[in-house]
């Protein structure tokens, strides 16, 4: 039944001359972080100190950094891009990787996070996302808004997807709308990623994950607990947990 | 292809779950000409929230199909480039199967999606029938109208008469956050209402009042523009004040009031007190200064420096003469009486950042002490001076920074500073001196020195920076001038009885002279920079240093004694007029890739040292220096952050300094007559090679921390003060002097770790050291040995939110030896201990509790002292929002405040006493704007 019904939209969609070119690409992705309004959120500061960090940390333009992601309909590949600016000090060591496959609906997540490097498997997940009656043109498609929550980091997250680009493919932790998502951003402006660059076609240089990959194996589950724990003993502490996890 | 397809297709199955009474959903999608449109995203919603139930394309005659949904309200929603999106609710059948009618899609107007959309990058929202827009993504001219902004809106134009037509009708009425403005009369709103104040536009077709009146809707539309004004987020103000005091004289205040807006910030702060608190608070001044809080280090010296490739920024907080920089955390000794005011303000547009600030402290100060210094002489024989001394000082401080940055484009930066400071001090000293050598064997002086000085600088400095296109690639320039002026006058007394010696020319003796100084130096600073990277990981770094340094001294001393009038004093008196002047070229290679950074370099340096003296400005020159130092200075740095918060250095310098010129000067200062300077003008400059390594690591999951580092530096030549000691008068008369061999080495080791995690951590420490110096000491080469070990606890126990506590001890021992003369051996201990407690109590009320205990020893003088200092405070928060606090300090319970200091050196040893302010207790209120801030963690 389920294989008729997938032929029969298949043939459906076929005849209807998908354009394809539009499924395959790379999109370059500007990551700018706003320390100063995450800093200033933390729980256990007074007003005073509020105001105090967001009048002298006080960074109009964010931080940015150069992320790109790869997509197919089947596959997508998320690590950094090139840096904006050849510095030079090199500080950059951390990995950060995301290959999301959906084909069987698994992903996996090479990355340095809270000081340990994390090889993450499981199924993927989706947000709940829920599509709202706003538009936006970002690089010449038009997109439109869709929210979500995530409750263990406590964030808003507002993403705009091209429904002229029918992938449920997204950057960082962000997929599952019925178009690729070209920018969101958490909680109003502490985190804003916007895609800058959108190349259609098979990606020149494929992104390749480390050869060796080397850190604690967790299932998507276990490293949620992980984080939560982390996030909590970080209140608790009063540290920002921040600092130590992709926000 | 088809592979391809059935991956995409998967991924809309998973959002269809199966369950019992499945729907399926059919339909088209068509334009407003009735052509079907393929391609287009047909979504399926919950109405409650919006959420994403399902999703799937229409195919080329525009029919979508939803299989196996569940039975639920659901919105369909459509969706296609250039077209508004539209969702209707669908009324679910009794059957399984769905037929939607034909939905029609509605293209957005060309020019409002190509100037709202694309060129104004604004977000459209769809509310119903209503269109909106964010009004200040549209650039108009400060202080223009609602009108300017109206005209530059696609679809919308303003007629000959001022009435304002929307998609060819007449706009009816205009509403500003949904109420009427003005009556309704849309030209009174267009032209009075400021466009910088608007935050989003609405147009849509309203009902007319009559129908909402009587509730039957009568067909009839009126074109309405609602006008959503901004919330001025940005845009606020804070401030606090407190004042304290006791019936014993004692009080304390301080008012702070900050004004900020998205542009602009401005600030006044002020303070007033006689509990020796002579600078802001850390928070203070972070508050006060704003935007440029963190704006330092941009000295536009470039290249490497003595210290290893990094430049270290080093702020201190005192209220020191020579600093620009406003005071903080800083408490004196003795007893003052301080006050202090400031103002300032900062200007941030687009890439434009200004930031100034005035600020004006002035203190008295007086400052009761006694010191003991015991010298060592070669045959196991040793003198002590002692200098009981009480001392006032009045001091005045204006200072004035002003730095703007522009970034003029995305390649070029300048940063302009200037920096001002004015200050006057007045000094009185009256002191009782006695020299020791045996219990029979003791002369005395009485000292009364006073002087008024004025001093002031100016610096200012020019920096700019030029990124090339080939990204690494930067140039940047930079100049300063600084320009310091100070005039002293004062008067030096000394009368001394038993004199030892019958030598007249020995400067034990009575004095009575008047001395004038004028004191200016102008220092003309350059520096260019180019870094040309090669192949993004490596890059060639060259640079060029240029400083010269001309100052003039000009000192006269007036003896009293001989006549009424005074008489200069030509052994005393001097002019020096010199000029330093130092160049710099090197280069390095840097590697940076993935974290690591290995850096080579070479410079080469020189130093010409120019200078003159006489007695007075025109009269005879007595001396010259023409001295000239070329030094080569290689240079090399490691510095590797690795995975896991783990970092790594290691680093050697060499550096070279120049003789400072009053070193090389045959002059004598007899300012302290007991303590005569010379010069040597065969002075050589001092060179030493400095090796440093680290490593810190932190894992945030266990909250544990490790610090090492081992700082040591070999002198090749040191400048010394080798001392002659007379042994009839016991006068030391110090002459500068190279020695090679000196050696220092510090580390530092730090652990850190929860005992239990998140309530109880405990940090240790130990940072040992050890110094070896050289000197002549009546001609004869002595070595003496430092060797200093400290180790720290410190615990922070945090067990329940009301409560926590923080203690910690430090034990210090410094052994000092001396090789030609071990019988002199020093061991000094400081030992201290803390307690600090804060608890919350119920009802906003709270206590804090400070316990400082320090120990101090040195057995060979059978010195031993406790200082234990006590301090409590009692607070309440009154109010709701907790504004007003009303607090009882007690500060040093037990009366035993003083200020104690002790050192070993070459061939002396120190003890020093303070008399300080000590028990006292304050009564004090709090209002803060903000709340009151309750700091009961660390």
């Amino acid at each position: 039944m389920k294989l008729k019904y997938l032929i029969t939209i298949a043939m459906i969609l076929i005849t209807t001359g998908l354009r394809a070119q539009n499924v395959v690409g790379e999109v370059e992705y500007r990551y700018r972080i706003f320390y100063d309004k995450i800093y200033s959120s933390l729980p256990h500061l007074t007003q005073q100190e509020r105001d105090r960090i967001l009048l002298t940390w006080n960074n109009p333009e964010g931080y940015s950094t150069r992320m790109k992601l790869q997509f197919w309909p089947e596959k997508s590949l998320y690590t950094y891009g090139e840096p904006y600016e050849v510095r030079s000090y090199s500080w950059q060591v951390e990995d950060y990787f995301i290959e999301n496959n959906l084909k069987d609906q698994t992903y996996l997540k090479y990355m340095d996070q809270m000081g340990k490097t994390y090889i993450v498997r499981d199924s993927l997940n989706a947000p709940k996302w829920r599509v709202m009656n706003e538009i936006r043109d970002i690089l010449g498609h038009m997109c439109m808004k869709a929210v979500s929550e995530d409750s263990l980091k406590g964030q808003k997250i507002t993403a705009w997807f091209a429904s002229d680009i029918p992938v449920p493919i997204g950057p960082e932790e962000q997929f599952g709308l019925p178009g690729l998502i070209l920018a969101y951003d958490i909680n109003d402006g502490m985190l804003i990623v916007e895609a800058e660059k959108i190349t259609f076609g098979e990606p020149e240089e494929i992104i390749t994950l480390p050869k060796k990959m080397k850190g604690r194996e967790v299932s998507g589950t276990n490293y949620q607990d992980i984080v939560r724990e982390f996030i909590q003993s970080s209140i608790e502490s009063r540290r920002a947990w921040m600092w130590e996890i992709r926000y | 292809m088809k592979l391809l397809i059935s991956y995409l297709l998967l991924a809309f199955i998973t959002f269809a779950s199966h369950g019992q009474s499945q729907l399926t959903i059919r339909g088209t999608v068509k334009d407003t000409t009735n052509l079907p449109l393929n391609y287009t995203s047909v979504l399926l919603l919950s109405p409650k929230d919006s959420a994403l139930v399902a999703y799937t394309l229409t195919n080329k005659e525009g029919e979508y199909q939803f299989k196996n949904v569940d039975r639920q309200p659901l919105l369909i929603k459509a969706t296609y480039m250039g077209y508004l999106p539209i969702q209707k609710e669908l009324e679910l059948p009794e059957t399984d199967e769905l037929e939607v009618e034909v939905i029609r899609l509605m293209p957005i107007m060309q020019e409002l999606y190509e100037v709202v959309v694309k060129a104004a990058k604004a977000p459209l929202m769809m509310r119903g029938d209503t269109l909106e827009y964010d009004a200040s993504k549209f650039k108009v001219p400060p202080g223009a109208t609602l009108e300017e902004l109206l005209r530059k809106l696609p679809g919308i134009q303003i007629d000959k008469d001022g009435n304002i037509v929307a998609q060819g009708q007449q706009v009816q009425k205009v509403t500003v956050d949904g109420r009427r403005f003005f009556g309704g009369n849309t030209k009174m709103a267009t032209q009075n209402l400021n466009a910088e104040s608007v935050s989003k536009l609405q147009l849509f077709d309203d009902k007319s009042e009559q129908s909402k009146l009587t509730g039957v809707d009568d067909g009839v539309k009126e074109k309405t523009l609602n006008v959503e004004l901004k919330e001025e987020a940005k845009k606020g103000g804070f401030g606090k004040i407190s004042a304290a005091g006791e019936t014993d004289s004692r009080w304390s205040s301080n008012a702070s009031y900050n004004k900020f807006d998205k542009v602009n910030q401005f600030s006044i702060i002020g303070y007033g007190n006689n509990v020796n608190q002579t600078g802001l608070s850390w928070d203070d001044l972070q508050e006060f200064r704003g935007s440029g809080a963190f704006q330092f280090g941009d000295t536009g010296d470039f290249g490497f420096n003595g210290s290893g490739g990094v430049n270290y920024i080093s702020f201190s907080g005192g209220d020191r003469e020579e600093s620009f920089e406003i005071p903080f955390n800083n408490l004196s000794s003795g007893f003052s009486n301080n006050e202090a005011i400031g103002v300032n303000f900062n200007h941030l547009k687009d890439k434009k950042d200004f930031s100034s600030n005035y600020f004006y402290s002035r203190s008295d100060q007086i400052i009761e002490s006694f010191n003991s210094r015991t010298n060592f002489l070669q045959n196991n024989s040793s003198f002590t001076s002692t200098d009981q001394s009480l001392q006032n000082n009045g001091a005045g401080h204006h200072r004035a920074n002003l730095r703007f940055q522009n970034e003029l484009d995305s390649t070029n930066t300048i940063t302009i500073e200037a920096k001002g400071r004015l200050s006057t001090l007045n000094t009185s000293l009256g002191s009782l001196q006695e020299l020791i050598r045996n219990s029979t064997e003791q002369s005395q002086m009485e000292r009364d020195n006073r002087s008024n000085k004025w001093s002031g600088a100016f610096q200012g400095t020019a920096i700019y920076r030029h990124k090339f296109e080939k990204s690494g690639r930067i140039f940047a320039a930079s100049i300063s001038n600084t320009y310091s002026k100070a005039d002293q006058d004062g008067i030096q007394k000394s009368v001394v009885d038993l004199v030892n010696s019958t030598d007249p020319n020995t400067y034990f003796r009575n004095l009575d002279q008047v001395n004038e100084a004028l004191n200016s130096n102008n220092t003309i600073k350059s520096s260019l920079l180019y870094v040309e990277p090669i192949k993004k990981i490596f890059f060639w770094e060259t640079f060029y240093n240029f400083s010269q340094s001309k100052s003039e001294t000009d000192r006269k001393v007036f003896d009293m004694e001989a006549s009424d009038t005074p008489e200069l004093n030509p052994d005393l008196s001097r002019f020096f007029d010199n000029t330093i002047t130092y160049n710099r070229v090197g280069s390095s290679i840097r590697y940076a890739n993935k974290g690591s950074n290995i850096s080579v370099g070479l410079a080469a340096s020189n130093y010409r040292l120019n200078g003159q003296f006489s007695v007075e400005k025109a009269s005879e020159i007595l001396g010259r220096v023409d001295k000239n130092y070329l030094n080569l200075t290689p240079n090399l740095s490691y510095w590797k952050t690795m995975k896991g918060n783990k970092r790594i250095n290691a680093g050697y310098s060499m550096g070279v300094t120049p003789p400072n010129i009053a070193d090389l000067q045959p002059f004598k200062d007899i300012s302290n007559p007991l303590y005569i300077r010379e010069g040597n003008p065969d002075l050589q400059p001092e060179v030493t090679h400095s090796f440093n390594t680290g490593y810190n690591m932190y894992d945030p999951a266990t909250f544990i921390n490790f610090q090492f580092s081992l700082n040591s530096t070999f002198y090749q030549s040191q400048v010394v003060q080798n001392q002659s000691i007379d042994p009839e008068t016991f006068v030391t008369t110090f002459t500068a002097g190279n020695v090679s061999g000196g050696q220092r080495y510090f580390s530092y080791i730090g652990f850190g770790f929860p005992i239990v995690k998140t309530k109880f951590n405990a940090y240790l420490t130990a940072n040992p050291s050890f110094t070896k110096s050289l000197a002549l000491i009546n001609s004869i080469q002595t070595e003496t040995n430092t060797l200093s070990h400290n180790l720290g606890v410190n615990l922070d126990l945090t067990p329940v939110e009301w409560l926590s506590l923080y203690a910690g001890t430090s034990y210090r021992l410094s052994k000092t030896t001396y090789e030609q003369n071990p019988s002199q051996n020093q061991d000094i201990i400081n030992l201290s201990a803390y307690t600090n407690m804060n608890v919350k109590l119920p009802k906003d009320f709270y206590f804090d509790m400070k316990f400082n205990y320090n120990r101090f020893e040195n057995e060979s003088f059978g010195f031993n002292q406790e200082v234990p200092i006590l301090n409590a405070f009692i607070y309440k928060l009154i109010g709701e929002a907790k504004k007003w606090e009303v607090r009882l300090s007690a500060y040093d319970v037990f009366k035993q405040n003083q200020t104690i200091s002790q050192f070993a050196g070459q061939n002396f040893v120190t003890t020093g006493r303070i008399e300080t302010l000590s028990r006292y207790f304050l009564l004090g209120v709090t209002y803060n704007m903000r709340g009151v801030e309750v700091k009961n963690r660390r």
